[in-house]
C-alpha cells in the first residue's frame, strides 16, 4: 500500500482508488447563487497528509466540509462534478450520510468538546453506533487517548468534565474523539489556530504519528506547519485549485508564480 | 501633506465629547432608576397585599371602656341593644333595670341623662317568677312562674333622634299573657322556647307531683290576613320517665321540633317531635371517658346547629348533628339514617365549668365565663380569640349582637363595658388550611363557600380547594401542553427546514398573544359541547395520533434510502400531516361506534341501553361528569401555554451552539441522536425555564378557567369535573365582596398565595436552571 512513489506521480492524475483515496472530479460548489468552488479535480493519497493552503475565503473549508457532507445542513447548496472516497461517490443518493461521516472524521478549527466527561466525549461515536460494552469502550478510550498523546495527562480524571481541560488538551481530546471509531479519513480545519506554539507542536507531532493509520487532510494558514506536517499541498485561490503537488515542491519550487508569492508571504 | 496627517495636528482628538459623557451618565442612571423602580413596585404590591391580609390573622382586641355602678345585685340576666347603649338587668321579681349609656366624643362611655332606671313590665297577673331566660335574637325574656306558667316580655329597642340630631336608644317592654305548661304543675326551674311562624315549643324543668319533671309543650296560633291570633296550647309531653338521672338544663332545637335535656350525670337526651309524637332519638355523653363526665354547661351557638358544652372541670367541646354512614349490617337490616350529635370540635380548657355564656349574633363567636376567667372563642375553628383573668367574678354577661361590645356584670351590680375589635374571627391558619368539621357535614373537610345565605350559616373559607383547583387546572393544562410544546420546539429547531421555520415561529408567537378571554369563550361555547358529545372520538384521536406518529416515524427510518429520497430531510411532514389528518378523521367517525359498543349505559328505570359516555362515566366511576370540565380547561389553557413554552424552548434549542451539533453529526450521529444527546441536555436550562414560565402563566390564568369550567370549588382529580382556581375565585367574587370585609381580605389572601406560589415556583426554577446551566455549559 505504501509502495507508491509520490514523487514520480504528477499532480492531478487519477490512479487507483486504493492509493488515491479521495478523488475530486470536476467539482464545483455553490452557496445559493454564489459559486465558491470552481471545477476542481485532484486526488489525495491514502495514509498521507494533504495540506490545503490559500488566502482566506478561497473555499478551503467548504471543500473540506464537502468530504463528509457537513454542508448538507446549509440551505440552498448545490454542486456539480463528484467526490469519491475509496472509489465510492459520496453524493450517491443511496449512500447513508451517517455511514459516510463514520468513515470520514473531522476536527474543527475551534475545539468543541461536549459538556460531558472526557470519557463520554471519546466514546460518543461508539455510543451513537449502539456499542456500549464497557470493556470495549474502556479500551477505545485508552487507545484513542494514547494515539492523541493525551493519555498520561488525563488518565486519572476520565470522569471529569472535558471543559476543565486546557485549550490544547481539548483540541487533542477532539482528535481522540474523532479517531475513536477509527475512521479512514481525518479532516482537520485549522486545528491549531486557537493554540499556542507548544500545543501546536504537540498536535503536529500527533498528525505525524496518525498518518500511519489515517488519511489526513488539513487546512492551515501556517506555511511552516503545512511544510512540516504534510506530504502534499494544494494551493487554492478564489475557489480554484491553483497548484497541487509534493509539499516540498510547492514550497521550494512552485510552478505558478501565485503559489510562490503566497508561500513566500509576498501575497496580497 | 505630511504635516496635515501629523497625528499631533488636532489636540482635541483624544477628547470625549461632553454630550457622549452626559448621555452615557444619564442612561446609566435612567436604567438604574428604572430597574430599582420595578423592584420597588413589585415589592410595594407585595407589601400592600400583605397589609390587606394581615388583619385576618390577628386575634381579638378587647378593652374595658367603663364600669358603671347599678346597685342591682340580685339580677338574673343581662341583655343589651344592638348599639350597646341601653343594657338592662333583670331580677327575679321581673323588674328590668335599664342603664343609659352615652358615648362622649365617640370615645369615653359615661352614664347618660336617664341614668339607671327601673321599669316593671305590665304583667297580666301577680305571680312569683322562678326562672328567666333571655333570647338575644328575638330580644325576649321568658319568665317561668311558681304556678307552672310562663310569660314572655319583649324588649322593643328603637333608635330616636332628638332636636340636635343625636341618636338615643329607647326601650319599651311588652309583656304577654301567661300560658300554662300543663296542669297541676309547680315552680318552673329551667325554661327554653322556640317560636316558629305558627308554632311554639316550650321546654321546661318544672316541679310536679313526682319532683322535678321534664316537660315540653307546644302552642299554636292562627294567622289571618288581619293579624295573628293568640297562642293556644296544643300538646303536652311529659319526658320525665324517659330520662335517667337529674335533669339540669333544657334547650329547644333550632327548628322548634326537638328538645335537648342534659342531666347532672353527664348525659344529653335528644328528643324529636314528629307529627305530634315525641321520640327519644339519641342519648349521648359529651364528656364520655372523662373521669368526671358531668356537664357544666350546654348552650346553642348562633344558628342553633351547634351545642357548646363545658365539663365540670372546664373542658370545652362543640357538638353538632351529622348523618352517619350505615354499616353494611345496618343497611341490610333496613335501618334508617338518622341525624346524630357528635363532637365536631374540641377547644382549649377553661379553669372550671362555664357559668356564663353568650353567643354573637354575627358569627360563630361565643363568650364563656368561668370564675374570674372570661374567654371569647370561635366555634367553627375552635380558636380562642381572647382570654383574660379578670379582677372580678362576672355573674352574667352578654356579647353585643354586632360583636362589637361585651357586657359583664359582677355580683355587686357593677356593669363592665368592653369594646371588642375582632373584625375577622373567621380567619386564621386553621380556617384556611385545616380540615374543619362544619355544621351539617359528615366529617372534617376542606370547603370553600364564601357566600353564606345568611349570618346563621357559617362561611367556609378553606384555601385548600382553591389551591387544589389551581394545581388541578395547571396540571391538566401542562400534561397537554408540555409534550406538544417541547416536541414541536425540538422538531422546529432541529428537523424542520429553515424556510418553513420562518413561517412557523412567528405564527406561534401570534398565538401566544391571543387574548385568553377568546380562548375561554371558544372553550366554553365551542370545545365543551364538542367534547361533551364526542368524547369517545376525541379519546380515540388522542390515542391514535401519537401512535401513528410513532409507527410512521419508525417505519420511515427503516425505509430503504431509495424510497426516502423523494423527500428531503425536513420535508417529511408533507406526507406526515395528511396521514395524521386521515387518522384523526377515522378516529372522529369511529368514536360514536366505540361509544355505542364500550360505553353502554342502561337506564335503571326503563331498562333501555344507550351508548352514552356522559351517563356511563358517573355510573362506572362514581364521580361526576360536567360539561365544562378539566379536560376543556386542559385543552384551552394548554393552547394558551403552548406558544409560550414553544417559543422559549425553541429559542433555547436553536441557541445550542452549532459547533456542538456539528461535532455530533460529524461523529456519525443521526439528527435524532444529536437532538437527544446534545441539543436536549444543552438546552435543558432553557426548556426548564420555558416550562416554568408556562406553569406560571397557567397558575395565574383567569379568564379561561372562569369561562370554561363551572367554577365549583370541589376537590377531586376527576378529569370530567371542574375546579375553581385561586385567580378565577378572585375574578368571580371580588365584585361582590364589600371592601375590608373578611371575604374581601380572604380574596387578597388568595392573591397573596398566588403571589407566593409563583414566587416559589420561579425561585425553584431559577435555582434549578442555574444548576443545569452550570452542568451543561459549553466552551466559548
Ligand atoms: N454557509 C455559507 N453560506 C454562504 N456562503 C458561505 C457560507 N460559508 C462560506 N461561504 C462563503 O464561501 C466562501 C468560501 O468560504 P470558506 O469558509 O470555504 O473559506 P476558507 O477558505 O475556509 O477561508 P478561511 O481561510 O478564512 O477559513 C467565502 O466567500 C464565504 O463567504
Ligand atoms: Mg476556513
Amino acid at each position: 500500500m505504501t509502495t507508491a512513489a509520490p514523487s514520480e506521480s504528477p499532480a492531478q492524475t487519477i490512479s487507483s482508488p486504493d492509493e488515491q483515496y479521495i478523488q475530486v472530479k470536476d467539482f464545483s460548489f455553490w452557496y445559493g447563487s454564489s459559486q465558491v468552488i470552481f471545477d476542481q479535480t485532484f486526488d489525495m493519497p491514502k495514509q498521507k497528509v494533504t495540506a490545503f493552503i490559500g488566502p482566506s475565503g478561497c473555499g478551503k473549508s467548504t471543500l473540506l466540509r464537502c468530504f463528509n457532507r457537513m454542508n448538507d445542513l446549509i440551505d440552498g447548496i448545490h454542486h456539480t462534478g463528484d467526490v469519491q472516497v475509496g472509489g465510492e461517490s459520496i453524493f450517491d443518493p443511496m449512500l447513508e450520510v451517517i455511514s459516510l461521516r463514520k468513515r470520514v472524521g473531522m476536527v474543527f478549527q475551534k475545539y468543541n468538546p461536549f459538556p460531558k466527561s472526557i470519557y463520554e466525549n471519546i466514546v460518543y461515536s461508539l455510543r451513537v453506533a449502539g456499542r456500549s460494552k464497557k470493556s470495549e469502550l474502556d479500551e477505545v478510550v485508552e487507545r484513542s487517548l494514547r494515539s492523541s498523546a493525551l493519555w498520561d495527562e488525563v488518565k486519572d480524571r476520565l470522569q471529569d468534565s472535558a471543559l476543565g481541560l486546557s485549550g490544547g488538551q481539548m483540541q487533542r481530546l477532539c482528535i481522540a474523539r474523532a479517531i475513536a471509531n477509527q475512521p479512514e479519513i481525518l479532516l482537520m480545519d485549522e486545528p491549531c489556530s486557537a493554540l499556542d506554539p507548544v500545543a501546536t507542536g504537540k498536535i503536529e507531532e500527533l498528525i505525524h504519528s496518525l498518518k500511519r493509520q489515517f488519511t489526513i487532510v488539513i487546512v492551515t494558514h501556517n506555511m511552516q506547519q503545512a511544510a512540516r506536517v504534510s506530504d502534499r499541498t494544494a494551493f487554492f485561490y478564489l475557489g480554484k485549485l491553483i497548484e497541487y503537488d509534493e509539499t516540498q515542491k510547492i514550497f521550494m519550487n512552485p510552478e505558478k508564480s501565485q503559489t510562490e508569492d503566497y508561500v513566500s508571504g509576498r501575497f496580497g | 501633506m505630511a504635516s496635515q496627517s501629523d497625528p499631533t495636528a488636532d489636540p482635541k482628538r483624544f477628547d470625549v465629547s461632553k454630550g457622549t459623557l452626559r448621555l452615557d451618565n444619564f442612561m446609566t442612571h435612567f436604567i438604574k432608576v428604572g430597574g430599582v423602580g420595578i423592584i420597588l413596585a413589585v415589592f410595594a404590591i407585595f407589601l400592600f397585599i400583605t397589609w390587606q391580609v394581615l388583619p385576618l390573622f390577628e386575634s381579638a382586641k378587647v378593652q374595658e371602656e367603663a364600669v358603671i355602678e347599678t346597685g342591682v345585685a340580685d339580677f338574673q340576666l343581662v341583655g343589651v341593644d344592638e348599639w350597646g347603649e341601653l343594657p338592662f338587668m333583670v331580677d327575679i321579681a321581673g323588674d328590668f333595670t335599664f342603664v343609659d349609656i352615652k358615648r362622649v366624643d365617640g370615645e369615653t362611655l359615661v352614664l347618660g341623662p336617664l341614668g339607671v332606671y327601673k321599669v316593671t313590665p305590665k304583667f297580666a297577673d301577680e305571680v312569683t317568677f322562678t326562672a328567666a331566660n333571655y333570647h338575644s335574637k328575638s330580644e325576649e325574656v321568658i319568665f317561668g312562674a311558681s304556678d307552672g306558667r310562663y310569660t314572655l316580655v319583649k324588649v322593643e329597642y328603637k333608635p330616636v333622634f332628638d332636636d340636635r340630631g343625636e341618636r338615643k336608644i329607647e326601650a319599651k317592654l311588652k309583656a304577654d299573657k301567661f300560658y300554662p305548661l300543663g296542669k297541676g304543675l309547680g315552680a318552673v326551674r329551667v325554661i327554653d322556647y322556640y317560636d316558629a311562624d305558627k308554632d311554639r315549643l316550650v321546654a321546661a324543668l318544672v316541679e310536679g307531683d313526682s319532683g322535678l319533671e321534664t316537660r315540653a309543650t307546644t302552642f299554636q296560633r292562627k294567622k289571618t290576613p288581619f293579624g295573628v291570633g293568640p297562642w293556644k296550647p296544643a300538646k303536652e309531653y311529659d319526658l320525665t320517665s324517659q330520662i335517667e338521672g337529674h335533669p339540669i338544663k333544657v334547650l329547644v332545637t333550632g327548628q322548634g321540633n326537638g328538645v335537648l335535656v342534659s342531666t347532672r350525670e353527664g348525659s344529653v337526651y335528644s328528643f324529636l317531635i314528629n307529627q305530634g309524637e315525641i321520640s327519644l332519638e339519641q342519648v349521648f355523653q359529651p364528656f364520655e371517658g372523662l373521669e368526671n363526665p358531668e356537664i357544666g354547661s350546654m348552650d346553642w351557638l348562633l344558628g342553633n346547629e351547634s351545642l357548646v358544652f363545658t365539663s365540670a372541670v372546664g373542658d370545652n367541646v362543640i357538638f353538632a348533628q351529622y348523618l352517619p354512614e350505615l354499616t353494611p349490617e345496618e343497611e341490610k337490616a333496613g335501618v334508617e339514617r338518622k341525624r346524630q350529635f357528635t363532637e365536631i370540635n374540641q377547644l382549649p380548657k377553661l379553669d372550671g365549668p362555664a357559668d356564663l355564656y353568650s353567643h354573637s349574633m354575627r358569627n360563630r363567636a361565643f363568650l364563656l365565663g368561668s370564675g374570674p376567667e372570661a374567654s371569647i372563642r370561635y366555634g367553627t375553628t375552635g380558636v380562642v380569640r381572647w382570654e383574660k383573668s379578670l379582677d372580678f367574678t362576672p355573674k352574667a354577661g352578654i356579647l353585643g349582637s354586632r360583636y362589637e361590645t361585651m357586657l359583664l356584670a359582677d355580683d355587686t351590680g357593677r356593669l363592665h363595658f368592653y369594646s371588642i375589635h375582632d373584625p375577622h374571627p373567621e380567619g386564621g391558619f386553621k380556617a384556611f388550611f385545616s380540615k374543619i368539621w362544619y355544621e351539617g357535614q359528615n366529617e372534617p373537610k376542606w370547603i370553600y363557600q364564601s357566600s353564606a345565605a345568611d349570618a346563621e350559616t357559617e362561611p367556609k373559607f378553606s384555601m385548600v380547594p382553591l389551591i387544589f383547583g389551581t394545581l388541578k387546572g395547571t396540571l391538566y393544562a401542562m400534561i397537554f401542553a408540555i409534550p406538544i410544546a417541547l416536541l414541536a420546539a425540538l422538531y422546529t429547531s432541529q428537523f424542520l427546514k429553515p424556510e418553513y421555520k420562518k413561517v412557523v415561529k412567528p405564527m406561534m408567537e401570534i398565538m401566544a398573544s391571543l387574548p385568553s378571554v377568546v380562548l375561554g369563550f371558544l372553550g366554553a361555547l365551542w370545545l365543551a359541547p364538542i367534547i361533551d358529545t364526542r368524547f369517545p372520538s376525541i379519546m380515540l384521536i388522542m390515542f391514535f395520533l401519537p401512535l401513528t406518529a410513532l409507527i410512521v416515524g419508525y417505519g420511515w427510518g427503516k425505509l430503504p434510502q431509495r424510497y426516502r429520497l423523494y423527500l428531503r430531510p425536513g420535508q417529511e411532514f408533507l406526507i406526515f400531516i395528511p396521514l395524521l389528518i386521515g387518522i384523526a378523521l377515522i378516529g372522529w367517525n369511529l368514536g360514536p361506534w366505540v361509544e355505542s359498543w364500550a360505553f353502554v349505559y342502561t337506564n335503571p328505570d326503563t331498562g333501555v341501553a344507550t351508548g352514552d359516555f356522559r351517563l356511563w362515566w358517573p355510573e362506572h366511576t362514581g364521580v361526576s361528569y360536567d360539561q365544562r370540565n378539566s379536560l376543556v380547561v386542559g385543552f384551552m389553557m394548554g393552547f394558551a401555554v403552548i406558544p409560550i413554552i414553544f417559543t422559549i424552548a425553541e429559542d433555547a434549542m436553536s441557541n445550542v451552539p452549532q459547533f456542538l451539533t456539528s461535532a455530533s453529526l460529524a461523529l456519525g450521529a443521526s439528527r435524532w441522536q444529536t437532538a437527544k444527546r446534545v441539543v436536549l441536555p444543552t438546552a435543558s436550562p432553557g426548556m426548564f425555564s420555558a416550562i416554568m414560565i408556562g406553569f406560571g402563566r397557567a397558575v395565574g390564568e383567569t379568564m379561561i378557567v372562569v369561562m370554561a369550567t363551572g367554577n365549583t370549588p370541589i376537590m377531586d382529580w376527576n378529569i370530567f369535573s371542574g375546579m375553581r382556581t385561586q385567580s378565577a375565585n378572585i375574578a368571580v367574587e371580588l365584585p361582590e365582596a364589600p371592601k375590608d370585609s373578611t371575604h374581601f381580605r380572604i380574596l387578597f389572601f388568595g392573591a397573596l398565595l398566588l403571589f407566593v406560589m409563583t414566587f416559589v415556583v420561579n425561585t425553584v426554577a431559577e435555582v434549578a436552571r442555574v444548576r443545569l446551566r452550570n452542568k451543561y455549559k459549553t466552551v466559548g
